[in-house]
């Protein structure tokens, strides 16, 4: 398990290195997944403990933005004044979201799927 | 007891004073969101870290903890976010091996769908007239969460309310999606777990994994392809755009 931990950190600051030296504009655990997703294509498989971490970390992601998420609390004035205009703009897009992919996909894999 | 008891008041000096109370008080309500979402059969609208959030809220106020206080403590939660971001590298390897040549087709409705998302949603707030503060809040709110946040950062959004705003997406993308698909008679699984993964990310990508796997899997593909995607694109439709 630790060895897991230890991989997916090294990756980690591999990715923050890469972003703080070389593209800036890449948030760095980005970076690190993009590094950790070529080195599992090159190894062909996932190693049991790396899996067991990760997929540990992953199954609980929700609870890893509990803290920022209670940030919302400083800007409760400013969200009640455009709590009406945000849930629209939040609904709208959400569903323009899931039915533009789901077109688009549609249209593209037309020929694959005619039985 | 052979020594008298401190007065309270200086317990709870020392308490406030260590991280232990936020990460406390950040762990019992997820784990009671977490609960209360199973005895719900993982209804989307009793989503764990809603209900945590709003138990946090009225739990520092309680305690009339400022912010920053409680996020000196939980700031050890905070750290891991960066670690699980690395570790989505591992479901997207899982799903490349059910792809089945499908790769470029997938490709072109994340860039699809991605866009939509942005414009869509800042084009409406925009025209409701939202506060501007706001507004940069929803760019990346199609994302999951931990990338969003780092995507935020780089563009002077608050990290806060991208990720409130990516909850709320999730949870509407986990509800409304459904109904949509039905509608536009999008019948395949693969490609109805894809959308919901693009428009909502986690929370629509549990969502799909409850209904079929298949769906599910190529949920949890279209949401790491679409945070890998979009922390390169956003930032950069955002310094054009804005």
């Amino acid at each position: 398990m630790i060895q897991g931990l230890v991989q997916l950190f090294i990756f980690q600051a591999l990715g923050e290195l890469l972003s703080k030296f070389a593209l800036p504009f890449i948030p760095g655990p980005v970076l690190g997944l993009v590094l950790l997703l070529v080195f599992l294509g090159l190894r062909g498989q996932v190693p049991a403990s790396m899996d067991l971490v990760g997929s540990g970390i992953l199954q609980h992601l929700g609870l890893l933005f509990v803290p920022a998420s209670v940030g919302v609390v400083l800007y409760l004035p400013v969200l009640q004044a455009n709590a009406w205009a945000i849930s629209a703009a939040l609904v709208i897009s959400v569903v323009a979201t899931v039915a533009a992919t789901a077109l688009v996909l549609k249209a593209l894999s037309k020929k694959d799927e005619t039985p | 007891m052979s020594q008298a008891l401190p007065p309270i008041s200086d317990i709870w000096v020392y308490l406030s004073g260590s991280p232990l109370l936020a990460l406390v008080l950040t762990l019992s309500a997820y784990l009671l969101g977490l609960t209360l979402y199973e005895r719900s059969q993982r209804n989307p609208l009793a989503n764990p870290v809603l209900i945590a959030v709003v138990l946090v809220c009225l739990g520092i106020s309680v305690l009339d903890m400022p912010y920053a206080k409680y996020f000196e403590g939980a700031q050890f939660v905070h750290f891991l976010l960066g670690t699980a971001t690395v570790s989505l590298a591992i479901p997207i390897y899982k799903g490349f091996a059910s792809l089945k040549g499908r790769m470029g087709v997938l490709l072109l409705s994340l860039v699809a769908g991605g866009i939509t998302s942005v414009f869509t949603a800042v084009g409406v707030a925009r025209w409701l007239g939202v506060d501007a503060s706001l507004v940069r809040g929803l760019v990346a709110k199609s994302v999951t969460a931990p990338i969003a946040m780092g995507i935020a950062e780089r563009v002077q959004a608050s990290p806060t309310l991208t990720a409130i705003f990516a909850v709320s997406t999730g949870i509407l993308g986990a509800v409304l999606g459904r109904y949509v698909l039905d509608a536009l008679r999008v019948t395949a699984w693969w490609q109805r777990g894809f959308a919901l993964g693009v428009a909502a990310h986690g929370i629509g990508t549990s969502r799909a994994f409850s209904v079929n796997a298949e769906a599910g899997a190529y949920a949890s593909l279209g949401m790491g392809l679409h945070g890998i995607v979009g922390a390169v694109l956003i930032p950069q439709a955002v310094a054009w755009w804005f």
